[in-house]
């Protein structure tokens, strides 16, 4: 294939969705580590799928507005669940949004065990890919993400847990079925980690920018090699952010309390 | 350095040769199974890409950008249907934005739609949700089906390119012809497993049964995608006990780690089928396809005595 035979607008709406899904990801995810809460999108989209599978086994229709409310309320009840973890166990809270996405897992295969068209759909929302994305069907995406923004720049309490965990959960549910939850992860975590040492808005804009040249980059490549594209991206957002990570890694001598080191730690006898 | 250089002119040439031959016909094959058919019954006037491979699940698949360019441009689509591509063919029709491809036109073959089904529910019920509606899409493993989608699948060709009618008429008598024969001798050649009871790794094999007489002692694992309970395993081996099988099957995309499992178990042998044109070595042909299918289950048959 020449590149002169690439047929562009075949990654056109892509581009868009991944624009569109960075547009509130690079903000909530600069939050998302701060609060070191990294796999919390992956713990929020599998209780949204539970939602799913249930609204199925009560007899709704598991394609229609009904499923999207169900995956709503339950990503919600899963935000309300995490806001009450972050106050009665802070200490262990990482480790209680990795125990709600494996529950939450699990409990959707034994929900499934009597529906497994409950289970194709279940997949379809947590494997959204970014290339079947077309302009129509970004259109109800791109009002969410707006009124998300809004509320995240306007809400003067944004980082109130009660205000950022619900518009969190908004905001997973709706992009793992644009894109899947792999490129969901990536656009929240990359980005924020190249800006982490940058604040307010300087720190937002290199996050877009590297977001997009990242999308950008992978969806050009994914259309020169034919290579699945969520896939791909997810590799060049790395690679846009990789410069960064080099530059801001903490010194040796900079390290506080002379920390014996990972291996030394796995090694230790008492641990 | 020279050798390079002629195969360079080489490559440079047949490109500047291939359009000049460019086929009548852009066909998008969904499944390996009808790319071969379609190229048996279409020969060079096609130019046929295929989605999936053998070793690859049909009902899921990988958004490539490729996909929706072939599809831009397909005059023919040859799918399975009956809601076997569900997960992927709505939306690749779709985002090609291409009106001869879309649902209820000519360019949009469903073969598994041309053929009685069998598992055809008789009320929609949800707790039966493991059922298509449209009754079991994998129509390609019984040959006698294959030849009413060939025939099916001509008068399409010609409908879409009847500039070649002629010849697709003249290349679907000689398929049929040649289909036949075949059919008969693999008929013969299956005698030993009439009545043979076999246990399947998920009901992909309905119509191999239904064609062959083999009678099915049992599923691994019930429902796509959910794992075979504790109870449901106890239950297979109690009913293998109490009435032996003599083999186990499953297709080449699939992971065998059930199928060796029960293979031990119940001391039977586990065999692997192509389910489709390339899955194994041998198939790599629509007549190959059979030929290994038969010769793989009459080998473990014959094992086993």
């Amino acid at each position: 294939m020449q590149i002169t035979d690439l047929d562009f607008s075949i990654i056109g709406p892509a581009f868009v969705a991944g624009l569109l899904v960075l547009s509130t990801h690079v903000p909530l995810g600069r939050q998302v580590l701060v609060r070191g809460i990294i796999f919390i999108d992956l713990a929020i989209a599998q209780v949204a799928g539970v939602g799913v599978v249930l609204a199925a086994n009560l007899g709704w229709d598991e394609h229609g507005a009904a499923a999207q409310l169900a995956a709503f309320v339950a990503a919600l009840l899963g935000a309300l669940l995490l806001w009450g973890v972050e106050k009665l166990w802070p200490d262990i809270q990482e480790a209680l949004i990795g125990v709600l996405f494996v529950v939450a897992a699990c409990i959707g295969i034994l929900l499934l065990a009597h529906n497994p068209e409950g289970g194709e759909h279940l997949r379809d929302l947590l494997v959204g890919q970014i290339l079947w994305a077309d302009y129509q069907t970004l259109l109800i995406p791109g009002l969410l993400y707006g009124a998300i923004i809004i509320a995240w720049f306007v809400l003067p309490a944004r980082n109130h847990p009660l205000v950022f965990y619900p518009l969190f959960a908004v905001m997973v549910t709706v992009s793992v079925q644009l894109v899947g939850v792999y490129l969901v992860f990536a656009s929240l975590i990359l980005p924020a980690i190249a800006a982490r040492r940058r604040d307010g808005h300087d720190g937002l804009w290199l996050g877009y920018l590297l977001g997009a040249i990242g999308y950008g980059l992978g969806l050009l490549l994914s259309l020169v090699f034919d290579l699945p594209a969520g896939a791909l991206i997810v590799c060049s957002l790395l690679v846009c952010v990789l410069p960064w990570m080099i530059a801001h890694r903490v010194p040796q001598s900079a390290k506080p309390g002379a920390d014996p080191g990972f291996t030394t730690r796995l090694n230790h006898p008492l641990r | 350095m020279k050798q390079i250089h002629a195969i360079i002119a080489v490559l440079l040439l047949t490109a500047a040769v291939i359009p000049a031959q460019a086929a009548d016909l852009k066909v998008f094959a969904c499944e390996p199974e009808w790319a071969a058919l379609t190229k048996l019954l279409a020969g060079d006037h096609a130019d046929i890409n295929t989605a999936t491979t053998a070793h690859q699940d049909p009902h899921h698949i990988q958004a490539r950008p490729s996909l929706i360019a072939r599809m831009r441009g397909a005059d023919l689509a040859v799918c399975t249907g009956a809601g076997l591509e569900i997960g992927w063919l709505p939306m690749l029709q779709r985002q090609s934005g291409n009106p001869a491809v879309q649902n209820g036109k000519p360019g949009l073959f469903d073969a598994a739609m041309q053929v009685e089904r069998l598992e055809v529910p008789e009320v929609s019920d949800r707790a039966m949700g493991d059922i298509h509606p449209e009754g079991n899409p994998h129509v390609q493993m019984d040959p006698r089906r294959i030849a009413t989608i060939a025939t099916v699948l001509t008068a399409r060709l010609k409908q879409i390119d009847p500039a070649h009618a002629a010849d697709y008429d003249a290349r679907g008598a000689d398929f049929g012809n040649r289909w036949q024969t075949a059919i008969t001798r693999w008929d013969e050649m299956a005698k030993p497993l009439l009545g043979v009871r076999v246990v399947v790794h998920h009901k992909s094999w309905a119509y191999l049964f239904d064609w062959l007489g083999i009678e099915e002692a049992g599923q691994l694992e019930p429902k796509p995608g959910v794992p075979p309970s504790a109870g449901h395993l106890a239950e297979l081996k109690a009913e293998l006990t109490a009435r032996p099988a003599k083999m186990v099957i499953y297709a080449a995309y699939q992971d065998n780690r059930a199928v060796d499992w029960l293979s031990k178990e119940a001391g039977i042998p586990a065999v692997e089928l192509p389910f489709t044109v390339g899955g194994t070595a041998g198939a790599n042909d629509l007549f190959g396809l059979y030929d290994d299918t038969l010769k793989r289950m009459l080998g473990a048959l014959h094992a086993d005595h």
